[in-house]
């Protein structure tokens, strides 16, 4: 028996399963860069306090190291693996590939993150309790791991964009996939932004000082550092851009940086303004213009920007070569990886998925709307709701509510069978499947059938009534 | 549907870059680590709890609330960073098993990160509470805390369990024929095997509680009247809990489907036995023995634990014809390298310097100035971390370059 290596579907109606990842990738991002950039902080102004024999900068590290392990080391550590949990139940053959070609590159950041919290418990209750010349080492040494897990994880979240070359394809080495066209500019972004995700979180900290002195002396220290590194940040980003495949700078024009742009600008801005006048008046920094920003680079900036991220990869999700729907979309030689597109324009989905009803491998007047359900969330629903006006670019929607079945199957046979559509896969299905996706989407649009309802086959009306329109 | 074929089929097409036993050993050998802070945290977590409802009924249950409320504040860390290596390994080789069972489960699976993260705020309210003279009612964030552990407990469990149960997948996913995308439902819970696991907190904390009164015989802020009554009192958790574990081990034995012959394997009578020993040790234990040694019989313990509950799968799995040995091999040299050179050069330079200083800073009194030894691991941790770096760099700039531009 003939069958592809996919498995069952998880379909979270509204937001999708893609959005449930975004928003904690998105937390992750903000707790760990704000982690990762804190400790070069850290390492900055203990090398001063030792240097010109001011202990009591060492109260704010710990005050910072304090914050940081709630906000960095509880959230920061239990998203880090639930990334890993989210991407697992959304695109378990994507995690499955990343893993199976990174393995030991995530092996060796285990090592980092295990040495990590063991070295930031030490950092912070170790102040004044050891002697400073140790403690300077035991600082720097956590900044240096810190930033360690960042080189890291960075080659892998790059490949997925893509490798850059063939040579990946050619050889299956993880040397070809991790240091690929991409990685350093990528580098650079995070890199500069963890200097002011943290700079910031540091201005909060800091806003809570009684002791003026100190703020001001603090507050001074740190926003050059998160103004280079914003500096940094954008122009590296601006390079990042240059290193993306063309399918990415489509997306990217198309789609995200009208919707996008203005709000990275903004943040760019008013951040930038933020850490002049923190330096020109130090002790005006309060907490709730500090919380402020902070929330406002979180969701205007950061959010958008992991968005971004994700929407450009599409249709892929790795490597550009397993598509979002969990099809292998081309060969790699290196890794012995057979293209599956063929292969399912050839048989069909339904055939060769092996986590298929067996009442639903052949399509039947009576079964077709429950068959265009399960192709439709098979083949769409990583990247698109099926609710009417739902926020993860809804299906129904995309087609203007069309309610002809012709007309939603006439792109179906064109552009994406084709892959004519850049961000789109190529989905080439035999005809009676495209029929039967048709007949949903415009079932669901006739409002004949609801996409949050799990069990079409329920709905003995909606069958009905297509099959009167069939006729 | 032949479900040993789909599993075969569903194995990464890339293959895995070694070969899999030594992924089915680190797998292993890091879920001992993993499991170990488990069981303390929860234990300790347990304890807290309990030494906080007793605190005005003795003069040291106050002085030990605080201490294990901080001993699980710790252990959640690394439970968790520890937890992600025996993961990784876990989805190397056996991917199809693990990714099914998420998916078929996968609103549990999203919420196990949701509640941990709630669970560990609540602890951290408790921890900041419980001081000298606290309210009662702060009892309330750790018994939700605890709670939800435990939940997550069995989260984990339902995942494990409910990925050794193949050929009953295709009933959870489409009950009836009609396909259910949800992923609402726990569908598998062997809960003599999730109450034996979750019993070993007992001893694991009792176990702690000997080694903690061992460590502290230098500091005279722990005077040994404290120290006694800690010692006494993990023995005696320890015993009991030990016992207890026996008891739902055997409890576990007799469950096994009778077509995996797992009753007659001899490492799980071994496990059972190891569990009697340290029970009867426990019993007669002498304050001459050093209080370390019993923490490593603990080990021991979960060593055979961690290879009986490998030996499980393979007899669950075996039948449909999936062996990890036949998984595709191509092995990649330099990633290899980068990880064990990184375990050995970073895990025990830099890793070795922050424990060294850790255990030896917190025997002492007041400030600790560092000596010779630890000075110069010090200097070889930020040394051993600058060259990593530098290498990472030279090695893939020259890598960057061919692919990127000279290709």
């Amino acid at each position: 028996m003939e069958m592809l290596g996919m498995y069952p579907t998880f379909y979270m109606p509204q937001i999708g399963s893609a959005w449930v990842m975004g928003i904690i990738g998105a937390i992750h991002v903000v707790a760990s860069h704000t982690s990762v950039g804190a400790s070069f902080l850290f390492a900055f102004l203990e090398t001063k306090a030792y240097r010109e024999n001011k202990p009591e900068l060492m109260d704010f590290i710990k005050r910072y190291g304090m914050f940081l392990l709630v906000f960095s080391y509880i959230i920061g550590s239990i998203t880090g693996p639930g990334i890993w949990y989210a991407i697992t139940v959304a695109s378990p053959r994507g995690v499955g590939g990343l893993i199976h070609n990174f393995v030991w590159v995530w092996a060796a950041e285990w090592v980092y993150f295990t040495v990590e919290v063991i070295g930031v418990y030490a950092l912070v209750y170790l102040i004044g309790k050891i002697d400073a010349r140790t403690h300077l080492k035991l600082t720097w040494s956590f900044a240096l791991a810190s930033w360690a897990t960042m080189l890291l994880i960075v080659g892998i979240l790059s490949f997925m964009m893509w490798p850059g070359s063939d040579a990946w394809y050619q050889t299956g080495s993880t040397n070809d996939a991790f240091y690929n066209l991409n990685f350093f500019a990528h580098l650079g972004v995070r890199t500069g932004s963890m200097f002011v995700m943290a700079t910031v979180v540091g201005l909060m900290v800091a806003s809570r000082m009684k002791d003026l002195a100190l703020r001001r002396s603090v507050v001074r220290f740190l926003a050059p550092i998160g103004l280079v590194g914003g500096l940094f940040a954008v122009m590296m980003f601006l390079y990042y851009l240059q290193t993306l495949p063309s399918n990415a700078r489509v997306m990217l024009h198309a789609h995200l940086l009208p919707v996008y742009a203005q709000g990275m600008i903004a943040v760019f801005v008013a951040t930038t303004v933020y850490l002049v006048f923190a330096w020109i008046k130090p002790t005006w920094v309060s907490s709730p213009l500090a919380v402020g920003l902070f929330a406002f680079v979180a969701v205007v900036g950061v959010w958008p920007e992991e968005r971004m991220r994700e929407s450009m990869r599409k249709p892929y999700v790795a490597g550009q070569y397993i598509y979002s729907n969990q099809v292998i979309a081309r060969d790699v030689p290196g890794k012995g990886i057979a293209g599956e597109v063929d292969r399912i324009a050839e048989n069909g989905l339904l055939k060769l998925h092996p986590f298929v009803p067996d009442n639903l491998r052949t399509i039947t007047d009576a079964n077709r709307l429950e068959a265009g359900q399960l192709l439709t969330r098979i083949a769409c629903a990583n990247c698109h709701s099926l609710e009417p006006g739902a926020p993860l670019r809804s299906l129904p929607d995309k087609f203007h509510g069309a309610t002809d079945e012709d007309l939603i199957a006439a792109f179906l046979r064109g552009p994406l069978k084709h892959g004519a559509v850049p961000y789109m896969p190529r989905i080439d299905l035999p005809e009676d499947e495209i029929g039967a996706i048709a007949a949903y989407i415009a079932a669901i649009n006739t409002g004949k059938v609801k996409a949050t309802v799990s069990r079409v086959a329920s709905q003995p009306v909606a069958v009905a009534d297509t099959s009167k329109q069939k006729e | 549907m032949d479900i040993g074929l789909v599993m075969n089929t569903m194995r990464d097409p890339a293959g895995v870059p070694a070969h899999p036993v030594l992924f089915q050993g680190l797998m292993i050998f890091t879920w001992v680590f993993h499991i170990a802070f488990v069981h303390l945290t929860l234990g300790a977590a347990a304890l807290a709890i309990y030494a906080f409802r007793k605190a005005g009924q003795g003069p040291y249950w106050a002085r030990l609330s605080m201490a294990m409320t901080k001993v699980a504040k710790v252990g959640v860390s690394l439970l968790i960073v520890l937890g992600v290596a025996p993961l990784l390994f876990t989805q190397v080789i056996y991917d199809p098993q693990w990714y099914v069972s998420n998916v078929l489960s996968a609103r549990w699976a999203i919420a196990f990160i949701f509640t941990l993260i709630v669970a560990y705020c609540l602890w951290f309210a408790f921890y900041w509470s419980n001081h000298e003279g606290a309210k009662q009612h702060i009892g309330w964030y750790a018994w939700i805390a605890l709670a939800l552990f435990c939940l997550d407990g069995l989260i984990m469990h339902a995942l494990s369990y409910q990925a050794l149960l193949p050929e009953q997948w295709m009933g959870w996913y489409a009950p009836g024929g009609e396909v259910d995308m949800r992923g609402a439902h726990l569908h598998a819970i062997q809960w003599p095997r999730y109450l034996f696991m979750m019993s070993l907190s007992a001893p694991a904390v009792g176990l702690f509680l000997i080694a903690y009164a061992e460590y502290f015989k230098q500091r005279e802020d722990r005077e040994p009247e404290y120290r006694d009554f800690v010692w006494e009192l993990g023995r005696y958790v320890a015993m009991c809990g030990f016992t207890v574990a026996q008891v739902l081990w055997l409890v576990w034995q007799f469950v096994h489907p009778a077509d995996t012959r797992l009753l007659f394997y001899k490492t799980g009578w071994l496990l059972g036995g190891l569990l009697a020993v340290m029970a009867f040790w426990m019993l007669r234990l002498s304050k001459k023995i050093h209080g370390y040694l019993p923490l490593l019989g603990g080990f021991s313990v979960l060593g055979v634990l961690a290879a009986w509950r490998e030996m499980i799968r393979i007899a669950y799995l075996q039948p449909y014809g999936y062996t990890i040995t036949d998984y595709t091999v191509h092995p990649d040299w330099p990633s290899l390298t980068l990880f064990f050179m990184t375990l050995l050069g970073v895990g025990g330079l830099v890793g070795g310097f922050y424990l060294t200083l850790l255990y030896r800073s917190g025997r002492v009194q007041g400030l600790y100035a560092a000596d010779r030894t630890v000075a110069r691991l010090g200097t070889g941790a930020v040394a051993i971390l600058a060259l990593w770096i530098a290498v990472f760099f030279a090695y893939g700039i020259v890598i960057w370059v061919r692919n990127s531009f000279l290709a």
